[in-house]
């Protein structure tokens, strides 16, 4: 060979295409290669070079097996942008599939196997048949990896030609890269189908349990992944497969380390001695640890699954903290996980070590490894109260060095600790008070501010420190005027002198009149409420005593746990997300003709009862009744005129359930109100009964609503007769939707504040669940091959999961029938045959056009519905959850 | 299973690009470099596996050169990292450099090499050996003479992790231009040793990171018989400290091809070497070792203004080693405005450089004779009156060097023999020892 390939490369001007035409066509066999070598490299920088398709596929037939592989490379590219040019190719391929050279066969059958196109694929048959039985064993691995290929392209012919036969025969096959291929193909083929093909039974795991010790080691991995998914039968099965496994831990490849140590955990579950137990967590932290010594890449992986190991057994690596110290070369992406760890095995014995490390790091220069590790010894302090102590100490430390940054995530920890240990720690606030016009960050500052009110009674000048706050309380974020808006009542209402008096007017004018953000007003407006009526009552309210708080974050939830648990050393294990989050499903079985069911639908009235309604979300919300008048003006906008309006209020003969009640007689001097949102033919109703249970006629109604989520506001005044004592009216009211919309950017929330008058009572305030259901909207119907589309269209990390555990769905066609009438439309449904389950395919949409794909997966008649729901918004996902759950529970 | 692999030159630029199953859409190698670009505003590297709109991306880095696989399905990541590890690795062998430029000088080889190693996105084949029953072309070797010197110390300038260590960068399969091929192996120990000083001098934290590593260009694959020390105890169960001369690893692993029949008799490693570069053994030890290098800082206060950090830098191993390119990093105090180095008299082969962005004096010492020593005296001036944190704002003092022929663990190889017939053969034989300084810090 002369000269380097780099320099074909170089060609790139005009009639280059033409030049390569002739020289490809050379009777000159080198000149022949040489132009395909300019080919193929013009093709890898993504020149178009599809049009000497003909001529590179002359240049097939050769004895040259160098040529011939390149010529191979560029059919596979090219085949499918051309596919009635690369029949041309078959003949070839067929030839060559019964060379006497094993390399010329497996050659064919791995290259047809990769030209995705329909047509070749039927002549791929009769070559695989022959070379899945070939006497060479490099061409029946080959093969066996082709079976998977063509599954992939055609599964029926697979089936037909009765390939997965032949594959399950080669797991007993004499050469270990037969055996661990036909793993990988098996296991691929049944992740794309749901029937069972690779069936686990003990003589299939005698045959893969014997092959591992053989294998090359990405085999072994192979083997290992499929025998995780091996029940073991008792105690003793599980016993001997460990054994089986347990020299692999002892492999260069951590791949097979890390895959060893799943089948490992798995099986751990079901031994039942304690010594042998001891045994194999004593055998899996040595080679553990040497993970770590790994390139940093699988450090981090290898630390990912450490993570959740350590969550199940916190004793295997309880030893071995010093090895995930920081080292100052570590990427941050391996210092950040090793600091997980080291909160996880912080104890009593080793915390001076860890503080230790920690507040060196503390001083390093990357600033979110900075922070991390200030916060690591707060969240110490709140795992370990006999430390807590000496975590602060070495907080007081750091915040001596007077770095911006580090102050203030200090400050936000300690606030942490004083939640966690209340009146231990005041004595060190006056340290925290020099700091205090250095904060700059809303988390530092609001917790500073927390502090202070938390403690107003034991600092002198608490008022002092707060009103510095004050003077630019419109500029603060939102987080800050929330605690000083608390800290001002919590002040006041320790030291109710002049002082913190004006201050508290001041706050609540500011909080109630000059902000646009409804939280801040809506709790302004409660304490105002509490402090004027009821005092005492704001004290226990404010002042009351709050729930100990534990260090949970980056805690998984057991089951969580469990699931990524049996998914150690897969990409699961690494994001701690469950797989169905992350893994695309690009290749959902096409829904058939014979599973499906269409339902018609129909205009029926939907009438879903009683939704449970829930209180006001915070405690501190209860309103007790008062005459705060002015709260009227404010709140109800004194645009809803009832004056004169006729009242013929709609006939409460319905004979619908009983509606919940939102607001209780006895809180509200007699009145009850009970009522729930309807959708009827478009329309959403608000179908309220008011009750008189009092002793004087009621009158004068008027209704208004907070802003929500959904903008609902009345579509007409509140139409009621007077209602005299002892008896009841009923109305529906129009509600009309994105009207009263909250600012951009406010959390959506399943509340619908209400405020209620009339001419004898104060206001009455209620809150209602907004039921997402009451708004889908009618034209939520789309076609089978849009929501098909549509689904693929839209990233994966749009679709957002629920299992709703306790739901049952009884029957499906009631189901159908129900969801349609409240406007979730039945697009597809399918059996998954295995389970038994069924999978629902619906659509919904939202106002004003938001369209909602929804798969619905159960079992009939047993608890446990799982929901996926995939939009662009998917912020609404745990409305429609809610909204869902009902729907099917009213069936 | 691998959707896609490609390598990517440190700007981006897409070397090699392979799709093995189609179902990952193109222009993922642009989405991918973009991110790990930009990772967090480009202030950090990006995390080794990440998932964007529901493709995987996993990634390592060697020689600056990205090797990049894709994927959609729920995949062992471990594995796909250790591949793309291997695949460079394999590259490397062939080619006897692994760079862009020899990459795109044998991209057509590059290409017939992925074939084998991987088909439908499943690891085929990795070894050097068997792969070349099934690779036709002839790799194309850059010119070793254009490479940078590779004198007897750049041998051990890898600073990788387990990545190839020895420099030999001529490729296991070709043959030598004069046509006779050179019976050599050649067997390298390298430690990566790791220790943390606290502000008292103590030893707090230590660790050596070990590779048996193995080169061969042996004909015929002959058994190799590898000795260790006698004294090797492996597990922490064997309990004592190591005061009775005893070498005691915490764990060890091997390659696949090593057979352990008499290793816990006599401590020997039987196994036919396969061509290329490969790690024998890893092993890792925490045992109590004589560190190489003492650093002893100290802060002075000259005035409200000035201040100096004085570091008196001692090497402890035998005084026939040297040490090369021993490079002590010191971060300075952030308020620090001026600084001024003053060497000891007589310094030969040392510079320093004030790194301004960072306040960070980087002191390099080419050579560094064992059972010496070595001071700096570095003044500076603050922008602000000092506090009484000075000390604490100073470190924690960082190194990196390389000592050849000296290894801190004590394992040795005591002897590599080769199990050959014929009298004759006697092929050349290179055990050599290595330490690189992973992470040795020492704090103020």
């Amino acid at each position: 060979m002369s000269g380097h390939d780099s320099k074909y490369f170089t060609t790139t001007k005009k009639g280059e295409i033409h030049e390569l035409k002739e020289e490809l066509n050379s009777q000159f066999k080198d000149k022949k290669k040489d132009a395909v070598k300019k080919v193929i490299a013009a093709m890898t920088v993504g020149k178009d070079v599809s049009m000497l398709f003909t001529d590179v596929v002359n240049c097939m037939q050769t004895e040259n097996l160098e040529l011939k592989k390149l010529v191979y490379l560029y059919l596979i590219n090219y085949a499918k942008s051309q596919p009635d040019l690369a029949i041309l190719a078959v003949n070839t391929f067929v030839k060559d599939s019964q060379d006497p050279n094993p390399l010329i066969r497996a050659l064919a059958v791995r290259t047809m196997g990769c030209i995705r196109v329909d047509k070749i694929t039927e002549y791929l048959c009769d070559p695989l048949q022959k070379c899945l039985k070939d006497d060479d064993p490099y061409v029946r691995k080959t093969a066996a990896i082709c079976v998977a290929k063509l599954f992939d392209i055609n599964p029926e012919l697979v089936e037909d030609r009765g390939f997965l036969e032949t594959l399950k025969d080669l797991i007993s096959d004499s050469n270990p890269m037969v055996v661990a291929n036909a793993v990988a193909a098996l296991s691929e083929i049944q992740e794309s189908t749901t029937k069972l093909i690779f069936d686990l039974n003990s003589n299939v795991l005698f045959k893969l349990l014997a092959a591992l010790n053989e294998c090359t080691e990405w085999g072994q991995v192979f083997i290992l992944d499929s025998l995780s998914r091996y029940k073991a039968k008792d105690a003793r099965d599980a016993e001997s497969i460990v054994e089986r496994v347990t020299p692999r831990l002892q492999h260069a490849n951590c791949a097979v380390v890390l895959s060893s140590v799943k089948v490992i955990m798995q099986q751990l579950e079901l031994i039942t001695s304690t010594d042998v137990v001891r045994n194999l967590m004593k055998k899996m932290a040595p080679p553990l640890v040497t993970l770590l010594s790994a390139e940093p890449e699988i450090q981090y992986v290898a630390l990912r699954n450490i993570n959740l190991i350590v969550q199940k057994r916190p004793t295997i690596l309880a030893h071995e903290i010093k090895v995930f110290f920081c080292k100052y070369n570590d990427p941050i992406y391996v210092k950040l996980e090793k600091l997980e760890i080291m909160i996880k095995l912080a104890s009593d014995r080793n915390i001076d070590q860890v503080l230790l490390e920690f507040k060196e790091y503390a001083t390093e220069v990357d600033v979110d490894f900075v922070r991390k590790a200030v916060r690591a010894i707060g969240r110490c302090a709140i795992k370990l109260e006999r430390a807590a102590e000496r975590c602060i100490n070495v907080l007081l430390d750091l915040i001596k060095i007077k770095v911006n940054y580090v102050v203030q995530e200090a400050i936000i920890v300690i606030k942490d600790i004083f939640r966690r240990y209340p009146n231990t720690y005041e004595s060190i606030i006056a340290t925290l008070c020099e700091s205090l016009d250095t904060l700059d960050e809303p988390e530092a500052k609001a917790s500073m501010i927390w502090i202070i009110g938390e403690y107003a009674d034991r600092i002198d000048n608490a008022d002092e420190l707060l009103e510095s706050f004050l003077e630019t309380f419109p500029e603060e974020p939102a987080q800050v005027q929330l605690q000083l808006l608390t800290a001002a009542v919590k002040l006041f209402l320790k030291k109710p002198t002049e002082g913190p008096q004006q201050m508290i007017q001041v706050v609540l004018n500011n909080a109630t009149q000059e902000t646009d953000n409804p939280d801040l007003r809506d709790r302004a407006y409660v304490y105002w409420r509490l402090l004027s009526t009821d005092p005492e009552a704001a004290k226990d309210v404010v002042l009351a005593e709050k729930p100990v708080i534990s260090d949970d974050s980056n805690q998984l939830d057991p089951s969580l746990l469990d699931e990524l648990l049996g998914n150690i050393s897969t990409l699961s294990s690494v994001y701690h997300k469950p797989p169905e989050v992350f893994v695309s499903r690009t290749k959902v079985v096409p829904l058939r003709d014979e599973e499906e069911l269409e339902v018609e639908s129909g205009p029926e009235e939907s009438s879903g009862p009683a939704p449970p309604v829930q209180g006001l979300p915070t405690p501190t919300g209860l309103p007790k009744p008062a005459p705060v008048n002015d709260l009227l003006g404010d709140l109800m906008g004194l645009d809803v005129n009832s004056d004169g309006g006729p009242a013929p209020a709609s006939p409460a003969a319905r004979t619908a359930p009983p509606k919940p009640i939102l607001l209780q007689a006895s809180a509200a001097q007699g009145l009850q109100i009970s009522g729930q949102m309807v959708r009827k033919n478009g329309q959403i109703f608000y179908d309220l009964t008011f009750d008189n249970q009092g002793t004087v006629p009621l009158d004068g109604f008027m209704i208004q609503f907070n802003k929500n989520t959904f903008g609902l506001a009345a579509g007409s005044p509140l139409q009621l007769p007077t209602i005299a004592p002892g008896s009841s009216a009923a109305t529906e009211l129009p509600m009309i939707p994105l009207q009263n919309l909250p600012p951009p950017g406010t959390p959506l929330a399943a509340t619908l504040q209400v405020a209620v008058k009339n001419n004898q009572q104060p206001v009455w305030y209620f809150a209602d669940k907004l039921p997402l259901q009451a708004v889908f909207l009618e034209d939520g119907r789309i076609e089978r091959g849009q929501f098909l589309e549509t689904w693929k269209s839209l990233p994966d990390s749009n679709e957002v999961l629920k299992e709703l555990k306790d739901t049952v769905i009884p029957n499906v066609d009631i189901l159908l029938e129900k969801l349609n009438a409240s406007n979730a439309f039945f697009i597809a449904r399918r059996l998954l045959k295995e389970t038994n389950q069924d999978v629902l395919y619906l659509s919904v949409k939202l106002p004003p056009n938001l369209p909602l794909l929804v798969e619905l997966t159960f079992a009939v008649g047993d608890p446990g519905v799982k929901v996926a729901v995939k939009t662009s918004s998917t912020e609404y996902a745990p409305l429609f959850f809610d909204a869902i759950d009902e729907l099917i529970k009213s069936i | 299973m691998i959707s896609q692999f490609f390598v990517l030159s440190p700007r981006g630029d897409t070397i090699i690009s392979r799709d093995y199953r189609g179902d990952v859409p193109r222009g993922t190698a642009e989405i991918f470099f973009r991110q790990v670009k930009f990772w967090k505003g480009g202030q950090e590297d990006a995390p080794p596996v990440f998932n964007i709109d529901g493709v995987n991306y996993l990634h390592v880095k060697v020689n600056g050169l990205l090797f990049v696989a894709t994927t959609r399905a729920n995949v062992s990541p471990a594995l796909i990292l250790e591949l793309l590890q291997r695949i460079a690795r394999i590259i490397k062998d062939y080619c006897g450099i692994l760079s862009e430029d020899s990459m795109r000088k044998n991209f057509v080889l590059v290409y017939e090499l992925l074939d084998e190693i991987i088909d439908m996105g499943y690891a085929q084949s990795t070894s050097t050996e068997s792969l070349k029953a099934y690779v036709f072309n002839e790799p194309i070797q850059l010119d070793v003479q254009k490479l940078p010197n590779l004198g007897a110390a750049s041998i051990f300038m890898n600073p990788g992790k387990r990545v190839p260590g020895t420099a030999v960068t001529k490729s296991v399969v070709s043959n030598d231009p004069s046509g006779k091929k050179r019976e050599e192996v050649f067997v390298d120990i390298i430690e990566r040793v790791s220790v943390t000083f606290n502000a008292s001098g103590y030893i707090q934290n230590s660790e050596i990171d070990g590779t048996i590593q193995m080169k061969s260009y042996l004909s015929g694959t002959p058994e190799i018989r590898l000795a260790l020390n006698e004294d090797l105890a492996i597990g922490k169960e064997f309990g004592g400290t190591g005061d009775l001369g005893m070498v005691l690893l915490d764990d060890c692993n091997f390659h696949e091809s090593v057979r352990l029949d008499s290793f816990d008799v006599d401590r020997t490693l039987v196994l036919a070497p396969p061509d290329g570069e490969f790690p024998v053994m890893n092993y890792r030890m925490t045992q109590e070792f004589k560190p190489p290098f003492r650093v002893f800082p100290h802060v002075e206060e000259a005035g409200p203004f000035k201040a100096e950090v004085v570091v008196r830098v001692r090497g402890e191993f035998p005084s026939n080693s040297v040490a090369n390119n021993v490079v002590v990093r010191i971060p300075l105090p952030k308020g620090t405005q001026r600084v001024s180095c003053e060497q000891e008299p007589g310094a030969v082969g040392q510079s320093t450089d004030f790194k301004e962005a960072t306040k960070l004096v980087e002191w390099t010492v080419k050579k560094f004779p064992g059972n010496s020593e070595h001071v700096l005296r570095v003044k500076l001036t603050l922008a602000q009156e000092r506090n009484a944190n000075l000390k604490k704002e100073t470190g924690p003092i960082n190194m990196t060097f390389t000592i050849p022929m000296y290894n801190a663990s004590r394992l040795q190889v005591r002897y590599l023999q080769i199990l050959k017939k014929s009298k004759a053969y006697n092929p050349y034989r290179w055990v050599r020892y290595v330490t690189h300084a992973n992470s040795y810090v020492t704090r103020l």
